[in-house]
């Protein structure tokens, strides 16, 4: 499938500064279920940024934006040919040893309630995919997908359910678990973004001792600006996508843009010094 | 628990004098009874002149102090320096090849020879660092390794300090002052130069350059400012290899390349040796609202136009909880026995080994997985009742965040106090410089806690310094 994508952001910058540093993790890097035909970034200062590795294999960009006007504005543009491999990953070159995806960061730390039951279940060789769509569904337990924090209400209106950004992750999944356990319907769900799930999916695979790492992309079809999942380890297949959030496995319609320990190391844009957050001002994902 | 009698460097049981201590011996002897005084108060003076002081951190009165001179030197044999000297290199050789597994293919740990966990989960494992290949494969370039001694063979490693290890200048100081003030003794013994170091220090960054740097690569120091308690030493080795001293703002980045701002305009930076700590070198990369860094620096070290000494992430060799796994990690990348010990330690986390020290811990030293200075440890049998009832509930608290160890019966040298000269126990830090080459300065700083019987040596903690004689054959 051939995806174009078009997505535009917004990069808030201080008033008056000679130099903002700008790390940028905009350049997808291609695998067998997806090969990049274009992919170009525009913005200011970005011709001369510098190019390396990251420690997670992406391809990163240092930008230095000089006497930049507030909003920088970045524009991502690219055609992406996927095909569906199951999630399939594998073996990407030049990445990091899979057990690094061990390390628990403050964003991926999960509720012993959410992995704990599946602690002494079978997880090598066949039996880990099957542990995994386990784990899957079991955070599906306790979250209602939610794309950029809105949920449609049961009456058929959209309410905002924006959680206060210095809620955590953790918090929300514990405050589930108390209401679960008093035996409350499952329509307590919590609503979580993509970012959110996939936290949640790598923050048990790494408790159960499962490589699990954090992917940032796009969704053909889907409603948020951006998309989020994981990927988990299997020694025989390597790194395996799981869209918690949508309950499968990664399709065609999913383009990997860049990876990390969790959505902070991820991060599309980065900048120093910082002032609010970056904003997406329009994104296309189309099929071409 | 009687401690035995700590091992006295310059005499035997019976009272002769041991070897390297016999033309000091004659020394003092022939000195008038006031020539020490004398010395001690001329020292006074040289250090005031110098301008060495250090910052003591929770001290209101003054940010500045003089650090105590010891006038008696402290005489190494060449014979005792060539096996230290040995295992210094073995275990700066060894360490740096852990720190390039842990940071590419982890070999240690998949074969289970240290526990995956205890790196991985450790808050000293850099993530940033994975494959980076930093020039000729060095991480710590410039190491201070803490060294105790029991007996005429028995020489413990304390700690490696990996990260920015301090006190070097005091070591080139006190060589300085010895020679002003006893310049017949020099004559009368064959003393391996300290001096040497500085220049050794830049021939060792100039080694780590970055490809393309030249043949002369730019090398700056970066400090954290006045405030810092080592500021004084980071402008003296600027001072001293002709180096710029800078803070972060004199620094920045542009396009991937770290330059320097001067009268005449930005000057490439091919070399930083950084005394700032690795969470404060760059906000784009680690903490965002450090003011001491300089944004965009690890992506540029990452791009390879920039060589950090010591590379980031180095602390998770040093840790205090991996330190026991040094042998192990010894022989593992060199497949030899390790020639200097490390002093035993027990492991909070287990049971056996936690009642144990809780049941003795009036006997042990007790420290805190990151601490250092002598700060936050206990040192049980000069503690009171209440610190020892704080350090247990703490330990029954955090098992995981404490390292124990017996109370190791320190050396003595004679030392010049107030009623004359009494042995007062001493540690040892030799620096060690990784480049093109290992090079390791004869002798180190030795530090002499003051106090009669005390065993901290920390200048933080009262503890003074002595010159360090390595004879030469």
């Amino acid at each position: 499938m051939k995806i174009a994508i078009r997505h535009e952001l917004a990069v808030p910058v201080p008033q008056g500064a000679t130099r903002v540093q700008m790390h940028l993790l905009a350049h997808p890097v291609a695998f067998a279920g997806q090969h990049i035909r274009h992919w170009a970034v525009e913005g200011p200062d970005i011709a001369t940024a510098a190019a390396f590795p990251d420690a997670y294999g992406n391809d990163a960009r240092l930008v230095t934006l000089r006497r930049p006007e507030s909003p920088v504005s970045l524009l991502l543009e690219g055609l992406v040919e996927t095909s569906d491999k199951h999630g399939v990953v594998g073996r990407i070159g030049r990445e990091p040893v899979p057990a690094l995806f061990r390390r628990i960061t403050p964003l991926t730390r999960s509720p012993v309630t959410v992995y704990g039951k599946f602690r002494s279940t079978p997880r090598d060789g066949r039996d880990r995919i099957g542990l995994l769509h386990q784990v899957m569904e079991r955070i599906n337990e306790f979250h209602v997908f939610a794309p950029d924090g809105v949920v449609p209400s049961i009456e058929g209106t959209t309410e905002s359910v924006r959680p206060a950004p210095t809620q955590t992750q953790t918090q929300t999944l514990g405050t589930m678990t108390q209401s679960q356990s008093l035996g409350e319907p499952a329509d307590r769900r919590t609503p979580a973004t993509a970012r959110d799930f996939a936290h949640a999916f790598i923050g048990a695979c790494r408790a159960l001792d499962i490589p699990a790492r954090y992917v940032s992309g796009y969704l053909l079809g889907g409603d948020a600006p951006g998309h989020a999942w994981a990927e988990a380890w299997d020694d025989g297949l390597g790194w395996i996508g799981f869209d918690a959030a949508l309950l499968l496995c990664p399709t065609e319609r999913h383009v990997r843009l860049a990876i990390g320990l969790d959505a902070m190391s991820a991060a599309l844009v980065r900048t120093s010094p910082t002032i609010g957050e970056v904003e997406t001002t329009s994104l296309s994902v189309a099929e071409a | 628990m009687t401690q035995p009698t700590p091992f006295d460097e310059m005499h035997n049981a019976d009272g002769s004098i041991r070897e390297p201590y016999r033309e000091l011996d004659r020394w003092l002897r022939e000195q008038p009874p006031q020539a020490l005084n004398l010395m001690a108060t001329d020292a006074e003076g040289i250090f005031r002149r110098l301008g060495i002081t250090f910052a003591v951190y929770g001290s209101n009165e003054g940010t500045e102090k003089l650090i105590p001179f010891d006038v008696i030197p402290r005489i190494i044999s060449a014979a005792e320096w060539r096996r230290l000297a040995r295992g210094i290199e073995q275990r700066v050789r060894a360490l740096n090849a852990f720190l390039h597994d842990i940071y590419h293919r982890q070999e240690i740990l998949k074969a289970g020879r240290v526990p995956e966990k205890l790196i991985l989960q450790n808050a000293a494992f850099c993530p940033e660092m994975m494959g980076i290949d930093p020039a000729r494969a060095v991480y710590a370039h410039i190491i201070g390794v803490d060294i105790v001694r029991t007996g005429p063979d028995d020489f413990y490693v304390l700690e490696d300090n990996l990260r920015t290890p301090s006190g070097v200048s005091y070591m080139l100081e006190d060589r300085e002052a010895m020679l002003q003030l006893a310049p017949d003794l020099f004559q009368r013994h064959k003393v391996a130069p300290v001096e040497t170091y500085t220049e050794n220090l830049m021939r060792t960054l100039e080694s780590v350059a970055p490809e393309g740097a030249g043949a002369s690569p730019t090398i700056v120091v970066l400090t954290p400012g006045i405030y810092n308690s080592a500021y004084f030493e980071h402008s003296f080795l600027a001072d001293q290899m002709g180096a710029q001293l800078c803070e972060g703002q004199d620094l920045f980045v542009e396009d991937g390349f770290v330059y320097m701002r001067t009268t005449s305009g930005p000057e490439r930076v091919d070399v930083i040796y950084r005394r700032i700590d690795d969470d404060y070198i760059d906000p784009l990369t680690f903490k965002p609202d450090s003011m001491l860094g300089v944004p965009g620096l690890f992506d540029a070290y990452r791009a390879g136009t920039v060589t950090l000494v010591n590379a980031p992430g180095t602390g998770i060799a040093d840790d205090k909880a991996v330190y026991t796994y040094v042998p192990e990690i010894i022989e593992f990348y060199l497949g030899e026995k390790p020639l200097l010990s490390n002093v035993p330690t027990y492991n909070c986390t287990n049971d056996d080994e936690r009642a144990y020290v809780l049941a003795n811990i009036g006997d042990l030293v007790v420290k805190e997985v990151h601490g250092s200075g002598g700060y936050g440890m206990l040192v049980g049998p000069t503690s009171t009742r209440a610190q020892r009832e704080e350090f247990r509930n703490r330990i029954i608290a955090r098992p995981d965040n404490y390292i124990v160890q017996p109370t190791l019966a320190l050396s003595t040298c004679p030392t010049y106090v107030n009623r004359g000269i009494a042995p007062r126990h001493v540690d040892l830090r030799p620096y060690v410089l990784v480049g093109d080459q290992i090079r390791i300065t004869p002798g180190g700083l030795t530090r002499v806690a003051l106090k009669k019987g005390s065993l901290v040596v920390n200048s933080s903690q009262g503890g003074g310094t002595k010159d360090t004689w390595v004879l030469e054959e």
